[in-house]
């Protein structure tokens, strides 16, 4: 009975989470897509929209595709290794400076970033000269600049949840002669794996939606990501035009990250720590 | 110093992007160094070319044919955010085009930041091309770009369901209001006004009204100095939208955007749209006849002149192949089948005469709409330009939403004077 | 604590801590050597030699760090932070350096680039000057020009020290120069190679210069405008503009300056004026207030209802709960600004759905109240799934043990709750509110995408209903006449300055909540 509440209540919930797409949805199986129409029920159906985005040479939609996904896989990767580090030394570690660092991690993330982009240019004419592989219009150079935000909100996050993990469990261990390496990658690792599980996911979908910096940095049409070639797709006085497609692309976007949750979900949901945490 | 500063933050980027690729292929070091005047002097030479999404393939055909006739590599990029704005920060930092594509209102904003070079056509060249084209590109008394394309609002009607064009603003409320007594169309026109208004699709009623933005210059240029919104002309014509508005005549409403304008017309919920070449991608769809003409006037009233846009090529000041860029812009895009494959690829009217003739002959579209824009007035490129925007917008949607026009007028005309320190 | 973990501790570490041990120090010789193999060659080559310099320092600092058994926090910190520094901290400091100057546009570049360009933008053709067909010839070494007036057909030679007739040399028919006397001619693709050099040319006449536009034309032209070092100032067209290094312009004696400046320092006058601008100043308590609201309702509306749906799927016996799940985080795998155009036209009031589905006729985005009802629900919708999926990972790590324990002790599923499960969430989900708040705070799209800041009364077009600090304030730093980057940055600085007094008090507090397991 208690059960069927929960039921009621998350159905309400995912209606209002999935309202918005079903429209996204309408407008996409409609051939004079819109998003601005009054009706929920597409007038015609088709799939045309989602041809179109595959055979357009407009927009290699396939490419941006893989670009997005293989971007994100590995970007979220790395970050959250350097996130991991850092959130491990912040936790579990008393130095100076521990709590001002923290803040002006904090602090840092608030500057309007599209103000940064006049340095970013900077920066990377600079690094195109002395070292193209990783310039402009390379991954490379995009994956390094998004390394710089690693260290930002996913450290904050997996500090908290490394503050919930009990220190004596790694006490014990440094008691037993654990070095700190090992500790952190066969004790705490494993026992955060959740929260390793959604971080990847968040930096995965930060990545994938990230489009103020890809579009400065990638200009080849076969470069682009998803972000910023959609962007491009109803940018200007384009967007009435696109629109179809544009809301079929939409959706296609949403693919990798379910996806991905798929696969982290097991993680995330797996309590795990349970047995551990008994102490 | 700057410099400084750059290598140690290039180095602290590598520091970790090094264990990635384990240091293989340390790429060839481009020996020159960073200067305003510095060639790559790559052998051949390379020239790079900056548009939006849409014209990249159109173009490509051309800059690879230009390519090989010069024997240079042509690279033609994709800019899709904030172009102008990008354009402009990458110049000044040295990692511009030679060649960028933009709108000719950018004009004023790129030459005080120093970001483009006056091109030189012959008499010959300017003679192809229609004069609000080259007036468009004309500033300060230089030629900045060469012109491709001419866009402009114009009145698009369904001839099913109002066959005769209004020949008078009143006509159009009228015939309009009827059909939409009859249950035949949900709303009179499909004009954009939005929230925050929309100053391009307002201005044609705007000026009918009697309504100015700026006053001019000796020589003839919209003079920043003097903004007109509050005087007597412009506070009539806020006045002519109010009555239009939702308090009025029910035509102009803040539920019509950019978004819903074009299709509704498309799915028949208005028999009248104002709206540009764009959105005949859409009108098409809709499968109804339909008819272009230039947007009416009111009864005894200005005329209805629509703001015309110029797309250009320009010449960037920092580029590092000017002599390239400058061939490929006077020489080689003023040519007729350029013109063509850019119309084939993004339907706006060729600004060169003689490509637009041709056009004309397959889509009669194209010349309706020049003919609608060739009394317009070429959107002003100062870049006092972009004070206006919106709080004229905004002014415009209080009038329309039953707001007082002299105060409207008043508060907009503060705050661009404001802005421009007058 | 339970046995096997403890195991692991004890004995799988030791076995390999010397293999472990060999292998990492040699990575991290290999890496730093490689590093220095890759970074050093392209900086020797441009000559930077404080960067080489530097390049060794850090490779030595890295391989010393992590060599040493010391410094043992650096060694997880120093791999982000150096990131963190090149491409965040660099950038901030960068941008708030500009606050003190006039950088913006008209004032972009140094005084040389600012002369350059008036020069070069006031070059005129010579009036009556033929439109000459352009060859490029080598004369030994040295580059010149084939100039052929199309009119006489005559062929001139330009160099850089004079124009003179050449005798002998034959035209083709598209005007090219062919074949002449004493000059090896270029073909296009070689002169094509040497652009800048074409570009640098410059043939005097009496009237001014010619200079080549393009390959295949050049053109006699004189800079109507010419700097004079000696007044530091510009004369021309009957006028002279005396540079002005407060405001880094050339003004003349009417008041009136030439479009291109320079930028200049301009101490703290963008900060004075973000103090007195009347606009700023008038409005900024109302902004401020709803600011703050619509940060604590974004913040707490999608922690409460991200925790609620997290907790209400949290039970063994629950079923479906992947579909949910991938239902509840569709709207976080969208591209936010599509959703939020989305939104705006599902709050219209002729158009969109919302009325239509619940009969209304309202203005949403037109009234200030339902327009800041609005962009809150909106904020809700695109925020809520990243609160429920961090809950749902935090909930993982709360022992099921201790919640089971307190309904044994008689509490209610609601004081269980209070008691255990909500302390225990805020031990890891405060620091992530406070960063949320921050964010909201300055949440530019969120207003920017939806309602843009209005609906804006008649007599006011600058500050509107649902405009945040950021964007209202931005709005005057960039809607006049063009980008005004060092007002921008001073704006931020303050935003800034207010966003971390509210987060740096509510950092204080966590600092029991740290201390929790400790």
């Amino acid at each position: 009975m208690k059960l069927a509440l929960r039921h009621v209540f998350v159905l309400v919930v995912c209606a209002f989470a999935v309202f918005p797409i079903l429209f996204v949805i309408s407008a996409a199986i409609n051939p004079l897509g819109t998003l601005a129409s009054t009706d929920l029920l597409p007038t015609q159906v088709s799939l045309g929209n989602f041809g179109d985005l595959f055979a357009s040479d407009v927009y290699p939609f396939g490419r941006w595709f893989l670009n997005s996904v293989a971007i994100a896989l590995l970007s979220s990767f790395a970050s959250l290794l350097l996130s991991m580090c850092a959130a491990y030394a912040f936790s579990r570690m008393r130095f100076a400076g521990r709590r001002a660092g923290l803040l002006a991690l904090l602090l840092i993330q608030m500057f309007p970033q599209f103000l940064a982009i006049v340095t970013i240019f900077m920066i990377f004419t600079r690094v195109t000269e002395l070292y193209p592989a990783f310039g402009f219009d390379t991954v490379w150079g995009l994956m390094l600049l998004y390394l710089g935000g690693a260290l930002g909100v996913n450290t904050w996050l997996m500090k908290g949840f490394l503050d919930t993990v009990p220190k004596e469990l790694d006490e014990a261990a440094t008691v037993d002669g654990a070095t700190h390496a090992q500790i952190f990658w066969r004790i705490i690792m494993p026992l955060v794996t959740p929260i390793l599980a959604v971080t990847s996911l968040l930096a995965f979908i930060g990545i994938m939606s990230e489009f103020l910096m890809a579009s400065v940095f990638l200009r080849d049409p076969e470069s682009k990501t998803l972000a910023v070639g959609m962007y491009g797709m109803i940018a200007g006085d384009q967007r009435n035009a696109n629109f179809g497609m544009f809301a079929a692309g939409t959706l296609l976007t949403a693919i990798p990250t379910v996806g991905v949750f798929l696969w982290l979900q097991k993680y995330i949901v797996s309590g795990l720590t349970a047995g551990a945490v008994k102490g | 110093m700057r410099k400084r500063t750059l290598s140690v933050a290039a180095l602290a980027s590598l520091a970790f992007a090094a264990t990635a690729c384990g240091g293989s292929d340390p790429a060839a070091p481009s020996a020159a160094p960073s200067g305003s005047a510095a060639p790559t002097g790559q052998a051949g030479g390379t020239l790079v070319i900056w548009a939006d999404p849409n014209r990249v393939k159109a173009l490509r055909p051309f800059a690879d044919q230009f390519g090989t006739e010069n024997g240079v590599t042509v690279e033609v990029k994709e800019i899709s955010k904030d172009n102008q704005q990008t354009f402009i920060t990458a110049s000044q930092q040295g990692s511009g085009p030679d060649v960028m594509i933009g709108a000719h209102d950018w004009i004023g904003n790129l030459v005080q930041n120093g970001a483009i070079d006056p091109v030189n056509l012959t008499e010959a060249q300017k003679a192809a091309f229609p004069e609000i084209a080259m007036k468009a590109v004309t500033f300060d008394g230089q030629t900045y770009g060469a012109p491709y394309a001419v866009e402009n609002i114009a009145l698009i009607r369904n001839t099913d369901l109002a066959p005769d064009a209004p020949a008078t603003i009143e006509d159009l409320v009228k015939e309009g209001k009827r059909l939409k007594a009859d249950g035949k169309v949900e709303e009179v026109l499909c004009l954009p006004v939005t929230q925050k208004g929309d100053a391009f699709h307002a201005y044609p009623i705007f000026a009918a009204g009697g309504g100015s933005l700026f006053g001019a210059t000796p020589s003839g240029d919209p003079d920043p100095k003097q903004v007109m919104l509050d005087s007597p002309g412009s506070v009539k014509a806020f006045g002519k939208l109010r009555a239009l508005g939702e308090k009025g005549d029910g035509v102009l409403k803040t539920s019509i955007t950019n978004e819903n304008y074009i299709v509704n017309f498309a799915a028949k919920k208005c028999a009248y749209l104002i709206s540009g070449p764009w959105a005949m991608t859409d009108v098409k769809k809709g499968g109804f006849g339909y008819d272009i003409t230039p947007v009416p006037s009111f009864e005894g009233g200005a005329p209805a002149t629509p703001f015309v846009g110029v797309q250009t090529f320009f010449v960037a000041a920092k580029g590092k192949s000017k002599a390239l860029a400058q061939e490929f812009v006077t020489n080689y895009v003023t040519d007729k089948d350029v013109a063509k494959a850019l119309y084939d690829a993004d339907p706006r009217p060729p600004a060169l005469t003689e490509a637009l003739e041709e056009v004309k002959t397959t889509d009669a579209d194209a010349g309706k709409f020049m003919d609608a824009g060739k009394d317009g007035m070429p959107m002003p490129a100062i870049p006092e330009m972009q004070a206006v925007w919106q709080p004229f917008g905004i002014a415009e949607a209080a009038v329309v939403k039953g707001g007082d026009a002299a105060k409207a007028a008043g508060a907009a005309q503060k705050a661009i004077d404001g802005a421009l320190k007058n | 604590m339970a046995p096997d973990a403890r195991e692991t501790a004890r004995r799988g570490p030791r076995r390999t801590v010397t293999t472990a041990f060999v292998v990492s120090r040699i990575a991290v010789l290999a890496v730093a050597a490689a590093f220095l193999l890759y970074a050093a060659p392209p900086l020797a080559a441009a000559g930077s030699w404080t960067g080489l310099g530097v390049l060794g320092a850090a490779t030595a600092v890295i391989g010393y760090l992590y060599l040493t058994p010391r410094h043992i926090p650096a060694k997880y910190l120093v791999p982000g932070t150096v990131f963190l520094i090149a491409f965040q901290i660099f950038p901030v400091l960068y941008t708030v350096s500009t606050a003190f100057t006039n950088f913006g546009d008209g004032h972009r570049g140094d005084k040389q680039a600012a002369v350059t360009a008036i020069e070069t933008g006031s070059v005129r053709q010579a009036p009556g000057s033929p439109e000459y067909d352009l060859t490029v010839g080598l004369r030994g070494q040295e580059l010149v020009f084939l100039l052929v007036d199309p009119d006489t057909e005559q062929v001139r030679l330009g160099t850089a020290d004079s124009l003179s007739p050449l005798p002998g040399a034959q035209v083709g028919v598209t005007g090219k120069v062919l074949r002449a006397p004493g000059v090896t001619v270029l073909t296009t693709p070689q002169a094509a190679a040497r652009g800048p050099e074409i570009s640098a040319l410059s043939v005097p006449t009496p009237d001014g210069a010619i200079k080549a536009n393009g390959l295949s034309r050049a053109v006699e032209g004189k800079a109507a405008l010419v700097y004079d070092a000696g007044c530091d100032c510009v004369r021309g067209d009957a006028d002279t503009w005396t540079a002005d290094d407060g405001q880094g312009y050339f003004v003349n004696a009417a008041g009136e300056h030439l479009a291109q400046g320079w930028q200049v320092d301009v101490g703290f006058d963008n900060f004075a004026q973000v103090l007195t601008n009347p606009t700023i100043s008038g409005y900024f308590l109302g902004v401020f207030g709803w600011n703050t609201g619509f940060a604590l309702a974004s913040v707490g509306g999608t922690f409460a209802l991200g925790m609620a749906v997290a907790l209400a799927l949290h039970h063994p016996r629950m079923r479906g709960t992947t579909v949910y799940r991938i239902a509840l985080i569709l709207p976080y795998a969208m591209p936010s600004f599509a959703m939020l155009l989305v939104w705006r036209d599902l709050f219209n009031r002729d158009f969109g759905l919302i009325n239509q589905f619940f009969g209304l006729n309202v203005d949403w985005m037109g009234q200030p109240g339902t327009a800041r009802l609005a962009v809150i629900l909106v904020n809700l919708w695109l925020g809520f799934p990243y609160m429920f999926l961090v809950t749902t990972g935090a909930l993982q790590a709360i022992p099921r043990e201790l919640t089971e324990a307190a309904s044994i002790d008689g509490a209610t599923p609601w004081q269980g709750f209070r008691r255990v499960t909500l302390p225990l969430l805020l031990v890891a989900l405060t620091p992530l509110l406070i960063s949320s708040f921050a964010f909201n705070f300055n949440n530019f799209n969120a207003i920017a995408l939806t309602s843009e800041g209005g609906p804006f009364p008649a007599e006011n077009s600058q500050v509107g209903a649902t405009d945040l600090l950021i964007t209202y304030t931005f709005r005057l730093a960039f809607g006049t006449g063009g980008a005004q980057f060092g007002f921008a940055a001073a704006i931020s600085v303050f935003i800034f300055a207010i966003v971390a007094v509210i987060s740096a008090v509510a950092f204080r507090r966590t600092r029991r909540q740290e201390e929790v397991y400790a």
